[in-house]
């Protein structure tokens, strides 16, 4: 059903673009700044508890930014694109090329977050977490991806979409958020990953789930 | 009429004088507020019931474009006014919950998980409303609503299910908190539930259809 050689011709395409379009992967990587360093001048001195959130939060607008922009193609490009591959190889090759730019934002904001505010040293823990805590953050930010990834392919279709993204996609994440959020609070407490992998687990098939859902559905939202 | 209609009434009928009437449980805390059961929880029955139905038309309406054929547009309305008394069903839930938890949590809203997902279904469920909303050419709104009303079901019922293991809750049947099956010895309660549970459904399967047809006749 998908062919493998397409989706790679895919994802290199979108990296070639991308990289050549300025505003590409730049935009988020500058909200997820900008936002950052708001965030630094408003709060000083955050206990960790209010530092994730905060990243979190910095995280999911960065991430909506990204996704926004996936399925923003001129309709000559979509037409080129669907004669080349098929529906589900789009959804999965669209999907994976937001997953790793959200990735990248996400990294960006973690260390941002890190040098602005410093990093959260909870009690009785001699060094950041941080193998266990990226691990945590890099899965959270794919799962986000794959559901940001259908609705920007849905609000795409839309000829008056500014805010409806959010409003459809908002409510979607939350699943996928207090998964991760649970996740990354656990690693930034210093748990080993033994404790962690279920929620690890938890993450990965909330990012399976809405691609699976999206491979059967993608199809009929193209037809239009 | 149809036989199961007029069983639906007759059964919500039951279950308002039942439920107020009969003998209940004596516990500490709940008192007669445990009545709430039987006006409360048929509603979010109703509800996923409705939803059920909703999403069932939104697959037959993209099923119904599958041969190259246009798509059966009645299917949309249906979905959209099935979701729409799911959703007046669920803010009744919501407001009885909120007063039997004046009445025994102190407070009329607290962070618990149940709460949680009955925000997330309305703000979900509000967001189809937006998305139909938003678009004017009938067969894309009717397409983009159930692809919609789809993804957002299944990600619903996760969010429902994930949620309760996630932190504790006061609600009953939640964390150790005495729920319906703690109330075996009490086979009277059941006598009310159960009809309580299967006449707001048929009512509510009633209304929607109801509307459905209305709906029909002004377009």
């Amino acid at each position: 059903m998908v062919r493998a050689k397409i989706l790679a011709q895919f994802i290199r395409w979108e990296w070639a673009l991308e990289y050549r379009r300025s505003n590409g992967w730049f935009l988020p990587v500058l909200f997820a700044a900008m936002v950052g360093y708001l965030v630094s001048l408003l709060v000083r001195q955050p206990n960790p508890v209010q530092w994730l959130s905060l990243l979190w939060i910095t995280l999911v607008f960065s991430a909506l930014q990204t996704a926004t922009r996936s399925f923003s193609a001129s309709p000559s490009e979509w037409l080129y694109l669907n004669q080349l591959a098929r529906p589900s190889e789009l959804l999965l090759g669209k999907s994976m090329t937001t997953a790793l730019n959200t990735v990248f934002v996400a990294w960006t904001g973690v260390f941002l977050f890190g040098l602005w505010l410093g990093w959260p040293r909870p009690e009785g823990l001699d060094a950041f977490p941080i193998w266990t805590f990226l691990t945590s953050i890099t899965l959270g930010a794919v799962a986000m991806s794959t559901t940001l990834s259908f609705t920007a392919a849905l609000s795409s279709k839309l000829s008056r979409n500014t805010g409806v993204m959010a409003i459809l996609s908002l409510p979607l994440l939350l699943p996928t958020l207090l998964v991760a959020m649970r996740s990354s609070k656990l690693a930034l407490l210093g748990e080993p990953w033994t404790v962690l992998y279920p929620n690890w687990l938890g993450e990965l098939a909330l990012s399976a789930l809405p691609l699976a859902l999206g491979a059967l559905l993608f199809p009929y939202l193209w037809r239009s | 009429m149809k036989a199961w209609k007029l069983l639906g009434l007759a059964l919500v009928g039951y279950s308002l004088y039942a439920g107020l009437m009969f003998e209940v449980p004596r516990l500490v805390i709940l008192n007669e507020t445990i009545r709430n059961l039987y006006f409360h929880v048929p509603m979010w029955f109703t509800m996923i019931a409705l939803l059920g139905g909703s999403l069932a038309y939104s697959i037959r309406l993209l099923r119904s474009g599958d041969a190259g054929q246009a798509l059966d547009l009645d299917r949309d309305r249906q979905a959209k006014n099935f979701a729409e008394v799911a959703m007046v069903f669920a803010l009744l839930g919501l407001f009885t919950g909120m007063v039997w938890a004046k009445a025994t949590w102190g407070a009329y809203w607290t962070a618990d998980p149940k709460l949680n997902g009955t925000a997330v279904t309305l703000l979900i469920y509000a967001a189809y409303f937006v998305l139909r909303g938003s678009v004017d050419d009938p067969e894309k709104k009717a397409r983009l609503g159930a692809v919609y009303n789809v993804f957002a079901f299944v990600l619903m019922i996760v969010f429902i299910g994930i949620l309760p293991r996630m932190t504790d809750s006061l609600h009953p049947g939640n964390g150790g908190n005495p729920a319906f099956g703690n109330y075996d010895l009490d086979n009277g309660m059941r006598l009310v539930f159960y009809p309580a549970v299967l006449g707001w459904i048929f009512t509510g399967w009633w209304i929607a259809t109801l509307r459905v047809r209305l709906a029909r006749l002004t377009s």
